[in-house]
């Protein structure tokens, strides 16, 4: 990007400060930036006053210089003080805006394919803006220290009229060493960004280890299998690899700081000596000289010295991986057909999958493999299959989640994608394996089931009601308003079971909200056979309208279902009850009888028996 | 917003020796990793030290000189002038954040030493409840923070003695002035005054920074992605994360305000005693007790002396605030110690079980709770035997082969290992004796080879062996599928490719099978993701190794299981309750006894019964 497209990228940043905050914020700084000049010449003042006046009767003549110095050092404190809070103010209007932005646009697209690439992963770490080392800054630091440099021109010009008092040649032999080395300075700082982010994926590796290590699941493996120190190394080396690039860099420093030094201290030295040389065989006056030794170093400092440049440089990295954000998350296709499909919330739908396939993007291997698949209205359907045999890639395509590679994924036969992913799935309702556990309230915490509609109190009672949450919520200190974990005040942790019961009122939260299809991915696996029926029962009794998709291993309870397929190689291999089934004989049969057949004999002369059954099915 | 949150915990103080050890720890990281650097760095700051002085000398001098006429003098006055601005220039960002100093010893040694640390807690509260665990994020992310407020406060004493030297500078232009001095502490004072406010408001919105985090992160992560998008709650989650990040941006707003004023009103009086000061040079001039060039530099000197201030304060300011980092690190290492201290163990286990493993009267509390977890189970599991633990959920069955594996030190009873109690096993030697797959088993972002090569680290790399146990754990399938076999990559995070729920248990299950000999073998719920297939062929397998295993080193296998199908066939059946051990025995026998056991067996049993 041209420089000036970028000054221009961050004060389109700035505009999130709102105008007034921003009228405030330039006030204040341009009168941080006319403080130097101001002082040199209120100095300047004073000095002349008393360079040429007699002894007698001079504290009096330079009590309006010193009454005028003192206003402006007053006015540069009070710019100063004020200065903070509004830029604080600025830069938390400005990040939050980004910040939530930066969220809208990641949840927001209708599916998470793109979402989930690791280069959108890798750009979203950039962009968050919340800095967790010395090179990150937010596009609010960004956006001010651009405010700051261009006020900074205009305390630079004041200072080049001080400057061009004595003879107008110091203002380029200043102004030009100081752009220069401003220039330098930012390329210099462009360098190590740049080498920092080329060790980033090292750094993902190393984060993962990190989390690894602090996690109840790794940490345990971790211990038990004594890796602790073998951990630890991973993560060092992978660190190294992170910032090698950036020290590598950083050992060549010095030099820029040799050149810095000279671009510094040559022309100074140059002016200076000139000046007072000159001023001593009475080119100028005192006054004069005074002025000019007080402003010359201000000049570099208005060009980007310490951390404006640099702030400016690394928020611009913040932005730009936001725009990239954009870019990838953006779709092309307007919803056309939006308009054109009735909303149909409320009544029962027929959802058909027509010659599907998907491949997730990044490998090869086809999932879903030309799948035909009809889930009618009121049914309870059980989807079954081996471990890895795409039934919660179904799932995700079937809440339009991920898009099919080939054929396509009807309701009341208008393809989802025309209905509008949004319109599509207020009329499901999903518990996926790996569920989201909000630090939000319990009542946050089931509502959130069904996000677009207002909360509904009856309806999260009566979601609480049918999921059996009595229980849980009669112990919780605040009841409803009891927040999900112990980081928040008052918050309580959940155990897995107790949470698993959370998710299914979530469910049921939606389904009274008008959701007409319930999709559960292994709802229970974790849960004992008693309470595993409790909750079937219960859904059973409560589900009235609504369509339901189960998804599950145990197979005692999947024969309760009103149809059972079989997904296999990618598509339904058998379908339809379980009596049909058994007596088909086919692979689900063979499933069953693995499961049944230790109920009807002891352990032990079951080994010999189901070896060709196993056959069977893993090879089917 | 450069912000790191603070802990939401009720911060400890800590005594100062406690503080003189760390900076002696952090000063020694630097030192042996960079000791050039670190002399570079005081020579630096003391430079810079004498910049400052010496530019406001040489405008004296320069201005001196030119009005004396003496040009020559004036010349090179200015040039020194020049010099010393231009070193200053360059050295104040290094002695600012020297960050060369900050990064290398904190990221390759107080990060691994603070990791291992972490690691090197053998029991698992400080990973399980959250809000411990808050405190252990923020330990994790806490060593550069750490190591820049060390240098922060090396920071803070030389700018103190600059701004002593500064101040000495005025006493030589006129011995009143150095009663400014006294005047400097009022500014001083303020500054800290409101640092403190800003800090305090800090930590009161704490609490709700992380939340806005938790949201941030909810709405960015694709698993949390899918359900947000299916339950159309984006809208709600982003509404209440910027709700949460303005209430705490108003907060520190509001105190960022009160800070500046304390500080403006420092200033005020700050400069109106400056302004006085003035005036006594002035009407020393008068009196030729001074020269113009004195006033000059008095007033240069005033124009540094702000940012001489400023520096000072924000130094010690962030040496306050790197408090927040280094209580919880305290605390880290005080919990570390304090499990150190329990470690009385100091026996490696046995080569082969002959007795078994014993509990005696065994309860445990989980910290926060009041419920017993488990609570007096009494029980022998003899050697070589195949024992099964069901109950409903929550009864305390992982609980069980928790203790049994050394991740909480029951608050009452104990175990013995063929008589030794459990406490006299050094936990190392002991764990190195049992293999496990647990309930929430890890999933390594590693290759797959090493996402099971790590059950048994010697053998890491080892493919025969790797491949064995991919085997045991009816794992090939997903191997096959693998398109890189065993060097392919895991986990979506690092680019890696995502395996299905049941696929990861059956690599964790390969995992725990990979130590040849162990002497407790534990399976939480091995299965509960697992096909029917899969089930009953790892079943299988697991159960004629706990044979050959209890028969080879009479190892003991502890099977927790939710399907009473894959329980039957145990030597010994243990049935929990609530904590408390109800009922113990084959099945048979408990069958025959008609509790419980015989209840939830019955349920599962109707349910899979010929006709339905
Ligand atoms: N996000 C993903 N990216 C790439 N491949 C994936 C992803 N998720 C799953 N897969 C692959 O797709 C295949 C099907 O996975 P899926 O999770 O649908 O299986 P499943 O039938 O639900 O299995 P399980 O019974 O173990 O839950 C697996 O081989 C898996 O490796
Ligand atoms: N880390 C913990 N902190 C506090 N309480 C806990 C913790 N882990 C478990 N509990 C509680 O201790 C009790 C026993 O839990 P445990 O996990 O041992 O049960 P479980 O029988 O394994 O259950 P499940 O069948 O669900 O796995 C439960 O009430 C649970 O809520
Ligand atoms: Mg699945
Ligand atoms: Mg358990």
């Amino acid at each position: 990007m041209p420089v000036r497209a970028r000054r221009i990228r961050l004060l389109r940043a700035l505009r999130a400060a709102r105008p007034p905050l921003i009228a405030a914020l330039c006030a204040v700084t341009v009168l941080n930036a006319l403080i130097p000049a101001a002082t040199a010449i209120a100095t300047a003042f004073l000095v002349s006053r008393i360079s040429g006046h007699a002894p007698s009767g001079l504290l009096a003549a330079a009590t309006v210089p010193l009454l005028l110095f003192a206003v402006v050092m007053v006015a540069g404190h009070a710019a100063e003080a004020v200065t903070v809070p509004l830029e604080f103010m600025a830069k938390a209007r400005i990040d939050g805006a980004h910040r939530t932005d930066l969220a809208r646009l990641a949840a927001g697209g209708p599916t998470v394919d793109r979402l989930e690439s690791p280069r959108v992963q890798q750009l979203i770490r950039i962009a968050r803006a919340d800095p967790r080392n010395w090179t990150e800054r937010t596009p609010g630091d960004g956006a001010v220290g651009q405010l700051h440099w261009l006020i900074g021109l205009v305390g630079a010009a004041a200072s080049c009229g001080v400057l061009a008092g004595y003879a107008w040649w110091l203002v380029p032999a200043l102004l030009v060493p100081a752009a220069l080395n401003g220039f330098l300075g930012n390329r210099m700082h462009g360098r190590f960004v740049e080498a920092w982010r080329s060790g980033i994926p090292q750094g993902v590796h190393g984060a993962a280890w990190e989390d690894a290590l602090a996690s109840t699941g790794e940490g345990k493996d971790i211990r038990l299998f004594g890796l602790e120190e073998w951990t630890v190394a991973q993560i060092r080396r992978h660190l190294r690899g992170l910032l090698e690039p950036v020290w590598r860099l950083g050992a060549k420093a010095w030099r820029a700081d040799l050149r810095r030094f000279l671009l510094i201290a040559v022309p100074l030295a140059g002016v200076y000596a000139a000046v007072a040389g000159g001023t001593a065989h009475g080119d100028a006056t005192v006054a004069v000289e005074t002025a000019v030794l007080a402003t010359g170093w201000s000049l570099f400092q208005a060009f980007g010295l310490g951390e404006d440049a640099r702030n400016m440089s690394a928020a611009l990295e913040t932005l730009d991986a936001y725009d990239e954000v954009r870019e990838a998350l953006r779709r092309d296709e307007p919803d056309e057909a939006r308009a054109s499909a009735e909303p149909t919330t409320g009544r029962a739908t027929v959802v058909r999958f027509d010659d599907v396939c998907f491949t997730y993007p990044g490998t090869k291997r086809r999932v879903i493999d030309h799948l035909d698949l009809e889930i009618r209205p009121n049914e309870l359907l059980a989807v079954v299959g081996l471990n890895g045999a795409g039934k919660s890639t179904l799932i995700k395509l079937l809440s339009g989640l991920y898009e099919p590679t080939a054929g396509r994924v009807t309701a009341d036969g208008v393809d989802i994608r025309q209905l509008g992913a949004e319109r599509w799935r207020q009329r499901i309702s999903v518990v996926f394996q790996d569920f989201v556990r909000y630090h939000l309230t319990v009542a946050q915490n089931v509502a959130l089931g069904c996000g677009d509609v207002p909360l509904d109190y009856d309806a999260l009672e009566a979601a609480a009601r049918d999921a059996g949450l009595g229980d849980v919520l009669d112990r919780l200190p605040d009841g409803w308003d009891t927040p999900l974990s112990r980081t928040r005040t008052g918050g309580v942790d959940l155990s897995g079971g107790q949470w698993q019961q959370v998710v299914l009122a979530r469910a049921l939260y939606a389904v009274r909200t008008g959701a007409r299809l319930l999709v559960l991915d292994e709802p229970t696996a974790h849960l004992d056979v008693r309470t595993e029926f409790e909750v079937f029962d219960r859904l059973a009794a409560r589900r009235g309208e609504t369509s339901v998709v189960l998804i599950s291993h145990r197979l005692s309870t999947v024969r309760q279902a009103d149809r059972i397929v079989l997904l296999e190689n990618g598509r339904i291999a058998e379908s339809g009850t379980h009596d049909e089934l058994v007596a088909a004989g086919g692979a689900y049969a063979a499933m069953f009888a693995i499961q049944a057949e230790r109920f009807q004999r002891g352990y032990d002369d079951v080994s010999g028996a189901d070896a060709d059954s196993e056959e069977a099915t893993t090879h089917g | 917003m450069a912000d790191i949150t603070g802990p939401s915990i009720p911060t400890t103080r800590y005594p100062m020796w406690r503080w003189a050890a760390l900076w002696r720890e952090l000063f020694g990281l630097a030192w042996q990793r960079m000791p050039g650097m670190v002399v570079f760095y005081f020579a630096a700051n003391i430079v810079v030290l004498g910049g400052v002085a010496g530019t406001a000398l040489a405008l004296r001098w320069t201005i001196d000189a030119t009005i004396h006429g003496d040009a020559g003098s004036a010349a090179l006055a200015a040039v020194l002038a020049a010099l010393a601005y231009a070193v200053n220039v360059v050295l104040a960002d290094l002695v600012a954040t020297p960050i060369p100093l900050i990064d290398q010893p904190a990221i390759l040694g107080l990060l691994p030493r603070v990791l291992s640390d972490l690691a090197a807690i053998e029991t698992l509260d400080h990973l399980e409840r959250s809000d411990v665990l808050d405190r252990v994020t923020i330990v994790r992310r806490s060593p550069w923070m750490i190591m820049a407020g060390f240098w922060s406060s090396v920071g803070a004493v030389f700018a103190l003695a600059q701004l002593g030297v500064t101040l000495l500078l005025l006493g030589t232009v006129s011995p009143w002035l150095l009663l400014l001095l006294a005047v400097a502490a009022v500014p001083l004072w303020c500054d800290r005054r409101g640092s403190r406010a800003v800090t305090e408001a800090e930590l009161a919105t704490a609490e709700t920074f992380r939340l806005q985090q938790h949201l941030f992160e909810l709405s960015t992560t694709p698993a949390a992605g899918k359900e947000i998008r299916v339950a159309g709650s984006a809208a709600e989650i982003v509404r209440l994360q910027a709700q949460a990040w303005q209430q705490t941006m108003n907060g520190r707003a509001r105190a960022s305000a009160v800070g500046a004023a304390w500080k403006f009103g420092g200033w005020l009086v700050f400069t109106a005693g400056f302004a006085a000061g003035l005036a006594v040079v002035v009407d020393g001039t008068a009196n030729g007790a001074g020269t113009v060039g004195d006033l000059v530099m008095a007033v240069t000197v005033a124009a540094t002396l702000r940012n001489t201030l400023h520096g000072a304060v924000t130094r010690t300011a962030s040496v306050a605030q790197v408090s927040r980092f280094v209580e919880p690190l305290f605390w880290m290492r005080d919990h570390l110690a304090a499990d150190r201290a329990h470690r009385t163990g100091t026996l490696v286990a046995p080569p082969v079980l002959t007795e078994g493993i014993t509990f005696h009267d065994v309860g445990h509390t989980y910290a926060g709770t009041d419920r017993r977890a488990l609570d007096g189970i009494s029980v022998h599991l003899p050697a070589g035997s195949v024992v099964a633990v069901v109950g409903e959920y929550g009864s305390g069955k992982t609980t069980l082969v928790k203790v049994l594996a050394k991740f909480y030190r029951p608050d009452s009873g104990r175990v013995t290992v063929d008589g030794v109690d459990l406490a006299d096993l050094e936990t190392r030697a002991w764990r190195a004796r049992i293999s496990a797959a647990f309930q929430d088993f890890g999933r390594f972002a590693t290759t797959f080879g090493q996402n099971v090569g790590l059950g048994d680290l010697p053998h890491l790399d080892d493919r025969e062996r790797v491949a064995a146990a991919v085997r045991e754990a009816d794992a090939d399938r997903v191997l096959r599928r693998l398109p890189d076999g065993h060097d392919t990559l895991l986990g979506r995070d690092v680019g890696g490719l995502e395996l299905s729920e049941g696929q990861w248990q059956k690599t964790a299950l390969a995992r725990a099978s990979m130590r040849p000999e162990p002497l407790l073998f534990i399976l939480d719920e091995p299965t509960a993701s697992l096909d029917a297939p899969s089930e009953q062929e790892i079943f299988q397998r697991h159960m004629a190794r706990a044979r050959e295993l209890g028969a080879r080193t009479g190892a003991v296998s502890v099977i927790v299981s939710h399907r009473f199908s894959t329980v039957t066939g145990a030597d010994l059946i243990l049935v929990l309750d609530k904590g408390r051990l109800v009922e113990a025995g084959p099945h048979d026998e408990l069958i025959a006894l008609g509790g419980r056991y015989a209840d939830l067996y019955g349920i599962q049993a109707d349910a899979y019964a010929a006709t339905s």
